[in-house]
């Protein structure tokens, strides 16, 4: 640790003294934690509910995050930009509440929804609210907006940040625009007005703690609380070697084309402050695996944020010591109008496997090997013939973690940038008309090494009706690294059997299709890479 | 054989005792004796020699032997059998991972390793129709393989078994015959959800051999007692049924504290309570209205267990939490804790580092020589000596009439009731309660120095701190009625009628009036409470709404009380059939003294200087201690006092007052807002 100005050597009682940190840490990150709660209960679509694929957080007047309790790490760095965007776009007065899901404009991808809200005591601004949640459709070519798409606006509809509550009343015609171009219309308005309900809770945290403490002192947390993240990460820097390391990886393609799609990435340290340069990636492409800044930054916050061994306050000050470069039109930094409905959920795992393979350069007894690098998204949309209404079913799949210096990588589980939970077999098979034939672990495909990645997930579907299935899945072709000498972990497949009996036919790792009834897809998932030499014979 | 009832909780350190004998004139004794892990039945035979007594008519007992096999991985060697196809269900889990940022954590290990995961050719779906018949057949090899293993107990959880049980009996029956024992979901939680039914049949597959043995090491010592075993419903049953599903234990502890707790509250005609125990390592609170609110959503050792369980919320802050400074220079306060061994500085048993408990030495709050009731004397230049160096550490230094010890001590408590306030914060305002509608009731050794202030904070009027606090959990098994519940997954349509719903719940009414009936309650004492968990179709989430003949329009009216908003029209479903049938038991009586002057001198042994909150900020007063034992009902306490009691210190802070009621509990009367 090093000394710094935070250590008052006086004997009066400083105002930032290291109790009142802790204690407004603890108060900021409940209050996050309790809009969360307020989200999870309220909200209507199971992937917000049982899922809980959603963040919420709290920032200070500049925009600044203060807290965000910990649900999804894609969403760290990005929610920031989120409430930066509605402050240059849009003037926020008391009682308003801002939308957006704009990529380009604040969002990542567009079933992210934003909402800020910004909190006023006395008529002074003194903090927002904000919440995030992955919306099971919000239009576009194919139900669940997760489609293989060429620009954004086949992957649904683009809200700009604009006003959905306006000095208390709802905007009625922003509401009827975002409910006309969605699916399933009820289930989104539900989901909205959760969103709003739980920035209200956090809006309400903030005022009591504006009353109780003064909104000076108040302040001056919010304030204080970023410099203590941005000490930790400080703290962290200095520990690692000066040098630069530098790591490359790639995407198996771009869902259009077929050639791989680079990621590389040079992390230099110096002293206790760090630069991570992507430049060298590839330029962003036709197909929808193009990352924006948000998720870049999100990805870059995750690497550092995972060798801190503190439970730290996640919020803006994390990354103060860090720079990051991303050249604009990279597949790291998209402009509009690219298509990036698989940045979020795949590139966001590559970008973050190249950072944590540069780091394992630095500091090798702190990094495992690769993960499985991708989510498998699944998505399966018709009609089910007994209820006679269309459904949309979308999942994401774990897989291998890589193993690490401490030992095997668990199988079949989530890793990185996100965290969130399968659907029961029961439940999915009282919904829609599918069947699970198969869900186990895929033994044997974790990377080899003195210490075995973990294994991936094999997961048999049956249709019981005809339906149009969209695959989104990477690592299909270049496998998860494996770290000291460990073997990869085995690529994923993605297969399909047309009728009982028949041969398993091979797909691509990205594509939509429609199948009948009778017809099983197969996905089989990546093992995580091995670490260390494997044992000879 | 006499009319003498006994509680017993088993804990880490010690065993607690509570003995009532109704007949001459209801007093209480209690009793401590030192826990024996290894054989936790011997520190209870220990504990009932030495409180003589002899044959009781009843014993209710809570331990922690199903909790501890999970916990340290010591259960039975245990297999699981399930549908082909679904072998690895407990290693996918819900495939998520506990910490987000922690790149080495791992994941929990299941109670049953890949190897003894059995897959048998079956499928039913989810109307409950058979698409693959179990072949009979393909049992012998199973049963070989089970032998090979060298397997004791097997978990059975066949998908959709809720609908068609038949598939597991016909395995179970089998497996049984060549002398396994065997839990089956469809018997032990009869509910949706493969992952959470396999969990649970398997915590209680993995806990049942080790509960049985230990049962029957007790059971010859108390062969002619009434014996209960405490359930983590807040209820009690016999010894069979808790044999029989002994994953229903877990967590039985601390639902004696909620359940004893509330009867305190009721003993003083306060119904609505918030129960505050906290322990050397950890922190439960639990929020009750007019009775325990159960869950289904606990779990143990990161496993899920989808039995009822009271409602308690844990953090981990407690009297040996440690206090420390982090990279970043903020002060945290646990979750590692110094526990008993070797415990805090001020044991002098060889912990340096500063804990709760020793901020408390350091502010003057906890006598050295009156702790424990004079069982164990602390050493306080110990504690200074290791607060000191936390202060050295966070950059204080002296500051008014302070010195830097005291001032990180201040700071170790501040951030321990952070967490703490935190805690009662999630289970009250975070519900939509007003914590100002409720009563604490504190007890646990720790609880006591915290209680008034984290009252003040949340804005609640009054601490109740019941006498013999730190036994209170085995004085709420003897009090816990006996109480049973049964689930069913039905997931029927909304418009279902109300007559096939009552059709459908009569077999659950049926087995709940007979089981409880077979504990010994008679009839006219025993009341069913069916209920339905529903939900929008398409939700994931479940209400529990009472059975009715209105049971839509209520449960649009729970969904828009719990949540701000309901639809009313749009379709509903009836997922699951819920049954607790409840036989009363005579709770005993308190006894209750009519109080005499309220002048507390006879009890004021001597004064000492403390560190106390002041208009000011805080400062150093001479502050009188009371023996908490020798104050009677009537005697009033102005703050700012220190009350010791034999097994718990109170603090009553500058602006309370305490009373002793007539019941004998200290009643805190809390003003002022907190800081």
């Amino acid at each position: 640790m090093s000394g710094d100005a935070r250590r008052p050597s006086d004997g009066g009682a400083p105002e930032l003294d290291p109790v009142r940190l802790e204690v407004f840490r603890q108060l900021f990150s409940s209050a996050a934690e309790e809009m969360g709660g307020v989200l999870q209960r309220t909200s209507h679509s199971p992937n917000i509910k049982e899922r809980r694929d959603f963040s919420c957080a709290l920032f200070d007047p500049t925009g600044r995050m203060v807290a965000q309790a910990a649900h999804i790490p894609v969403h760290l760095g990005a929610m920031p930009l989120s409430v930066r965007s509605c402050l240059e776009h849009l003037e926020l007065g008391e009682g308003d509440v801002a939308v957006l899901n704009d990529p380009f404009r604040g969002g990542t991808h567009l079933p992210d929804v934003t909402m800020v809200t910004p909190v006023h005591v006395d008529g002074e601004l003194v903090g927002f609210a904000a919440s995030r949640a992955h919306h099971a459709d919000v239009g576009g070519m194919t139900p669940g907006s997760m489609p293989l798409s060429r620009e954004l606006f086949q992957e649904g509809l683009v809200v700009p940040p604009v006003k959905l509550v306006e000095a208390g009343e709802r905007n009625e015609a922003v509401w009827e625009m975002i409910l006309a171009n969605v699916r399933t219309p009820e289930e989104r308005a539900g989901d909205l007005r959760a969103q709003v309900a739980a920035n209200e809770r956090g809006g309400k945290r903030l005022r009591a703690l504006c009353r109780r403490h003064g909104p000076d002192r108040v302040g001056r947390f919010m304030e204080g609380l970023q410099e203590y993240a941005a000490r930790v990460t400080r703290d962290l820097i200095s520990g690692l070697p000066d040098g630069s390391y530098r790591f490359d990886d790639r995407l198996d393609d771009d869902g259009v084309g077929d050639e791989p799609v680079e990621i590389r990435v040079e992390i230099s340290i110096e002293g206790d402050r760090a630069s991570v340069d992507f430049s060298g990636s590839a330029d962003q492409r036709p197909g929808g695996v193009n990352a924006v800044y948000a998720i870049t930054l999100s990805a870059t916050y995750y690497a550092f944020r995972a060798l801190i061994d503190e439970d730290v306050p996640s919020n803006s000050g994390g990354l103060d010591p860090v720079e990051i470069v991303a050249p604009e039109g990279s597949v790291v930094n998209a402009r509009r109008p690219a298509a990036v409905a698989g940045g979020n959920v795949e590139t966001s795992q590559r970008i973050t496997d190249v950072l944590l393979g540069a780091l394992a350069e630095a500091c090798p007894d702190r990094v495992p090997a690769a993960s499985q690098g991708t989510m498998n998204n699944l998505t399966v949309g018709g009609t089910d013939p007994e209820r006679g209404r269309p459904y949309a079913y979308y999942e994401t799949i774990a897989g291998g973690m890589g193993a690490g210096p401490w030992g095997d990588g668990p199988s079949a589980v989530h890793s990185h940038m996100t965290n969130t939970l399968n659907t029961p077999v029961e439940a999915l098979e009282f919904a829609y008309p599918l069947r699970v034939r198969r869900c186990e672990v895929r033994r044997g495909s974790g990377g080899k090494g003195a210490r075995r990645g973990g294994d991936g997930v094999r997961r048999d579907l049956e249709l019981l009706a005809p339906a149009r299935v969209t695959l989104l899945t990477e690592r299909r072709r270049y496998p998860p690294y494996g770290l000291e000498g460990g073997e990869p972990g085995e690529p994923g497949r993605n297969l399909r059997r047309p009728a009982p009996g028949a041969e398993w036919e091979e797909l691509p790792g990205k594509c939509s299709l429609e199948m009948g009834a009778g017809e099983v897809l197969r996905i089989e998932t990546p093992g995580g890479g091995g670490h260390g030499e494997p044992d000879a014979g | 054989m006499t009319d003498l009832r006994i509680g017993v909780d088993v804990g880490g350190t010690f065993t607690d005792f509570v003995l009532y004998d109704p007949a001459p004139d209801g007093a209480f004794r209690t009793l401590k004796v030192l826990s024996t892990p290894a054989d936790p039945s011997e520190g209870v035979r220990e504990g009932l020699d030495r409180a003589d007594a002899g044959s009781p008519s009843e014993v209710v007992h809570g331990s922690t032997v199903a909790t501890n096999a999970v916990l340290e991985r010591k259960g039975a060697k245990t297999a699981l059998v399930t549908t082909d196809g679904f072998e690895d269900v407990l290693t996918i889990a819900r495939q998520n991972r506990s910490d987000l940022y922690d790149l080495s954590a791992g994941r929990p290990e299941p109670l049953v390793p890949p190897e003894r995961c059995f897959g048998v050719s079956e499928r039913v779906d989810e109307k409950g129709r058979v698409l693959g018949d179990l072949d009979g057949d393909e049992l012998d090899p199973l049963v070989e393989a089970l032998e090979a293993a060298g397997v004791e107990s097997v978990a059975v959880s066949l998908l959709f078994s809720f609908l068609h049980p038949d598939h597991e009996e016909r395995i179970a029956e089998r497996l049984r015959r060549e002398g396994f024992a065997v839990s089956r979901s469809s018997d032990v939680l009869p509910e949706f959800r493969e992952y959470e039914r396999a969990s649970t049949t398997a915590v209680n597959a993995y806990v049942g051999p080790i509960l049985d043995r230990y049962l029957e090491r007790l059971g010859r010592r108390l062969a002619d007692s009434r014996f209960r075993i405490m359930q983590s419903n807040g209820g009690s049953v016999g010894t069979e049924e808790a044999r029989r599903h002994g994953v229903r234990s877990i967590l039985s502890g601390p639902a004696g504290g909620a359940v004893g707790a509330l009867r305190v509250a009721r003993g003083v005609e306060r119904e609505d309570v918030i129960s505050f125990d906290m322990g050397g390592t950890s922190t439960d609170v639990s929020l009750m209205r007019g009775d325990v609110e159960v869950t289904s959503e606990a779990s143990v050792g990161g496993l899920p267990v989808r039995v009822p369980v009271i409602d308690i919320h844990t953090v981990g802050a407690g009297g040996g939490s440690v206090g420390r400074v982090d990279a970043g220079g903020a002060l945290r306060v646990g979750p590692e804790s110094a526990g008993a061994d070797p415990g805090p500085a001020c044991y002098g048993r060889g912990g340096e580092r500063a804990t709760v408990t020793d901020a408390h030495v350091v502010l003057g709050r906890l006598p050295p020589e009156a702790f424990l009731g004079g069982r164990m004397s602390l050493e306080p230049d110990r504690a200074r000596t290791a607060l000191d160096a936390v202060g050295r550490e966070a950059g204080l230094g002296d500051g008014g009439e302070l010195d830097r010890a005291e001032r990180a001590a201040l700071g170790v408590v501040r951030v321990a009731n952070a967490h703490m306030e935190r805690a009662l914060r999630v289970i009250s305002v975070e519900r939509g309660h007003e914590p100002e509608d409720f009563a604490m009731v504190s007890y646990g050794g720790a609880g006591g120095l915290h209680a008034a202030e984290l009252a003040r904070r949340l804005g609640i009027g009054e601490v109740i701190v019941p006498p013999a606090a730190s036994v209170l959990s085995a004085f709420g098994m003897l009090s816990a009625d006996v109480v049973k519940d049964y689930v069913q997954t039905v997931m029927l349509p909304g418009d279902t009628p109300f007559d096939d719903l009552r059709r459908r719940m009569r077999p659950l009414a049926e087995r709940g009036r007979d089981e409880v009936e077979a504990e010994g309650v008679p009839p006219e004492r025993i009341h069913l409470e069916p209920a339905m968990d529903m939900r929008y179709e398409g939700q994931s989430y479940e209400l529990e709404v009472p059975l009715g003949e209105d049971f839509v329009d209520r449960f649009h009216r729970e969904h828009r009380r719990t949540y701000g908003h309901a639809e009313q029209g749009a379709p509903v479903e009836i997922v699951n059939l819920r049954l607790r049938a409840v036989g009363e038991v005579d709770p005993p009586v308190l006894p209750d003294r009519e109080p005499g002057p309220p002048d507390p001198a006879e009890a004021r042994r001597s004064s000492r200087p403390v560190i106390v909150a002041g208009p000011a900020g805080p400062e150093r007063r001479r502050v009188p201690v009371f023996d908490g034992e020798a104050l009677r009902p009537g005697h009033e306490v102005p703050g700012p006092a220190v009350i010791a009691e034999s097994d718990t210190t109170v603090l009553v802070g500058p602006p309370d007052r305490a009373r002793v009621d007539r019941r004998r509990n200290l009643r805190l009367e809390i003003r002022g807002e907190g800081a």
